[in-house]
C-alpha cells in the first residue's frame, strides 16, 4: 500500500468515528431543551416521566418542572428531586381522588405540596362530573402560601365545596383574602372573616360573581 | 481399424465431408455487404474508462483533515435532516433514551391578555409552561399607559404556571393571580386556569 495511503487510514478512521457519535446528537441538542440537563441527571428526569406516563399521571407537568429548572440554572439534582416530588405527590392525589382530569390532578398535587395533608382531598373524591376542582384547588393553595394555616385554609375550602360553590365563589373568597392580607390582616382572621360572607347553598345554584373578581390573570 | 479396412459406404461419406464447400462467389459479397452493414458494437468513452480506472490518490495532511471534517459535517446534516424535533431517531424505528412528553397541546380558541404593571422595568418577558420557560420566547411590549407592559397570546385549555421575568433577570409572580406552591427552586409562579371561553 503507498505511504500517502496509509496516511489517510487514521483520518478516515477519526471522520468515521466523529460522524457516528456527533450526528443524532447534534441534531437531538437542537431540539430538546433537556439536554442542558447534565447526562445523569437528564436520564433521571426521563426515567421519572416514563414512570408517570406508565402510571398514566400527566407527564407535560413533570417536563415543564424540569424546563423550569433548567431556565433557572438550578442544580441538576435539585432538579431531579423538584420532579421527582412532583411526581410523587401526583401519585399520591391520584391515589386519594381516584379517576379525574389533568388539569384537576395537576392542582391536587399543588395542594399536597403545599403541605397540605391528603386527606383533605377525600372530601373531593366523590364530585359529580363535570364539577371541575382545579380552583378550589388552586385557591387552596394560594392562601396557604399567603400564610393561612393549612387546616383552617383546607376546612374553609372544603366547607365552601359541600355548599355547592363554583369557581366564582372560590375566587371571590380569594380575591377578599388577598385584600385583606394585603391591607395587613392576620392571614387566618381574613379567612375566618371572609368565610362567614358565604352561607351554605344547595349544590347546583350559581353564585353571583363577587366583585373585583378577574377577568384575566394580570393585574 | 484403418482407412483401407474402412466399409466403401464410410469411405464415401468421409471423402465427401473432405471435399471443400464451393460457394458462390455473389453469395460470398452479399454476406460481407450484410457485415459491413452491422452496426459497431459501442464501447466507453475515454472519459468514462478513467472514472473505472485505478488511480491513487494523494493528499496533504491539511486536505485530509479538511476532507474529514467535510464528512462530519454531512454526517451531521444528514443527522438533522432524519430525526423528529424531538430527537428520536426515525431510522431506528425504537424510543431512544430521550423520553419526551408530548409538547404539542390542543389547538386552542382562548386568546389571553397578559398585563403587568413594572414602571422601573427596561424589559419583561412571560414565561410559562406554555413557552419551555423560556425568557426569550414570549417578549411583553410596553402599552400606551406608562409602565404597563402587556402580551397576548392563545393558550391551550387547562392548567398553566407562568411568571414574569423583568430585566431578564428579576423573577416575578403576577400581583393579580393565583400563586402557586413554592416552585422547589425559589421561586413564586401564578396559576391560570382556561377554560373553553373562560379563564380563572
Amino acid at each position: 500500500m503507498p505511504r500517502h495511503a496509509r496516511s489517510l487510514i487514521p483520518v478516515a478512521c477519526v471522520a468515521l468515528l466523529a460522524l457516528v457519535a456527533t450526528a443524532p446528537r447534534a441534531a437531538a441538542q437542537d431540539t430538546d431543551p433537556l439536554s442542558k440537563l447534565d447526562a445523569s441527571s437528564r436520564f433521571a428526569v426521563e426515567a421519572i416521566i416514563d414512570s408517570a406516563r406508565v402510571k398514566g399521571l400527566p407527564v407535560a407537568a413533570l417536563r415543564s418542572k424540569a424546563l423550569e429548572g433548567v431556565a433557572v440554572h438550578a442544580d441538576g439534582r435539585r432538579i431531579v428531586s423538584v420532579v421527582h416530588g412532583l411526581f410523587s405527590s401526583m401519585r399520591e392525589a391520584r391515589s386519594v381522588l381516584g379517576p379525574v382530569n389533568d388539569t384537576d390532578l395537576e392542582a391536587a398535587a399543588e395542594v399536597l405540596s403545599a403541605g397540605v395533608q391528603p386527606e383533605a382531598l377525600t372530601s373531593f373524591r366523590d364530585a359529580p362530573r363535570g364539577r371541575p376542582l382545579a380552583s378550589a384547588f388552586t385557591v387552596l393553595v394560594d392562601l396557604v402560601t399567603r400564610g393561612v394555616p393549612r387546616d383552617d385554609a383546607a376546612s374553609a375550602i372544603v366547607k365552601l365545596w359541600r355548599s355547592g360553590a363554583r369557581d366564582a365563589d372560590f375566587y371571590g373568597l380569594w380575591n377578599s383574602v388577598k385584600s385583606d392580607i394585603l391591607e395587613g390582616l392576620n392571614p387566618g382572621a381574613a379567612l375566618q372573616n371572609r368565610v362567614r360572607e358565604f352561607p351554605g347553598r344547595a349544590p347546583g345554584n350559581t353564585l353571583t360573581p363577587p366583585t373585583g373578581q378577574p377577568e384575566s390573570p394580570s393585574s | 481399424m484403418t482407412e483401407e479396412s474402412q466399409h466403401p459406404y464410410v469411405e464415401r461419406i468421409v471423402s465427401e465431408a473432405r471435399r471443400p464447400v464451393e460457394l458462390d462467389p455473389a453469395a460470398r459479397d452479399h454476406l460481407m455487404a450484410l457485415v459491413r452493414m452491422e452496426a459497431a458494437p459501442r464501447r466507453r468513452s475515454s472519459r468514462v474508462r478513467d472514472l473505472f480506472r485505478v488511480r491513487s490518490l494523494v493528499l496533504s495532511p491539511a486536505a485530509g483533515m479538511a476532507f474529514a471534517a467535510g464528512l462530519v459535517g454531512l454526517g451531521v446534516f444528514a443527522g438533522a435532516l432524519y430525526s423528529h424535533r424531538d430527537g428520536r431517531s426515525t431510522a431506528a424505528g425504537q424510543p431512544s433514551v430521550v423520553a419526551v412528553s408530548n409538547p404539542q397541546l390542543p389547538v386552542s380558541d382562548t386568546v389571553v391578555q397578559f398585563i403587568v404593571m413594572a414602571p422601573r422595568a427596561n424589559a419583561v418577558s412571560l414565561v410559562g409552561d406554555f413557552n419551555g420557560w423560556n425568557a426569550a420566547a414570549t417578549p411583553m411590549r410596553p402599552t400606551t399607559r406608562a409602565g404597563v407592559w402587556s402580551v397576548t397570546l392563545p393558550l391551550a385549555e387547562g392548567r398553566h404556571l407562568y411568571a414574569y421575568i423583568v430585566n431578564g433577570s428579576q423573577w416575578l409572580a403576577d400581583p393579580g393571580a393565583p400563586i402557586a406552591s413554592d416552585d422547589g427552586f425559589g421561586h413564586k409562579n401564578s396559576v391560570i386556569l382556561v377554560r373553553p371561553g373562560a379563564i380563572l
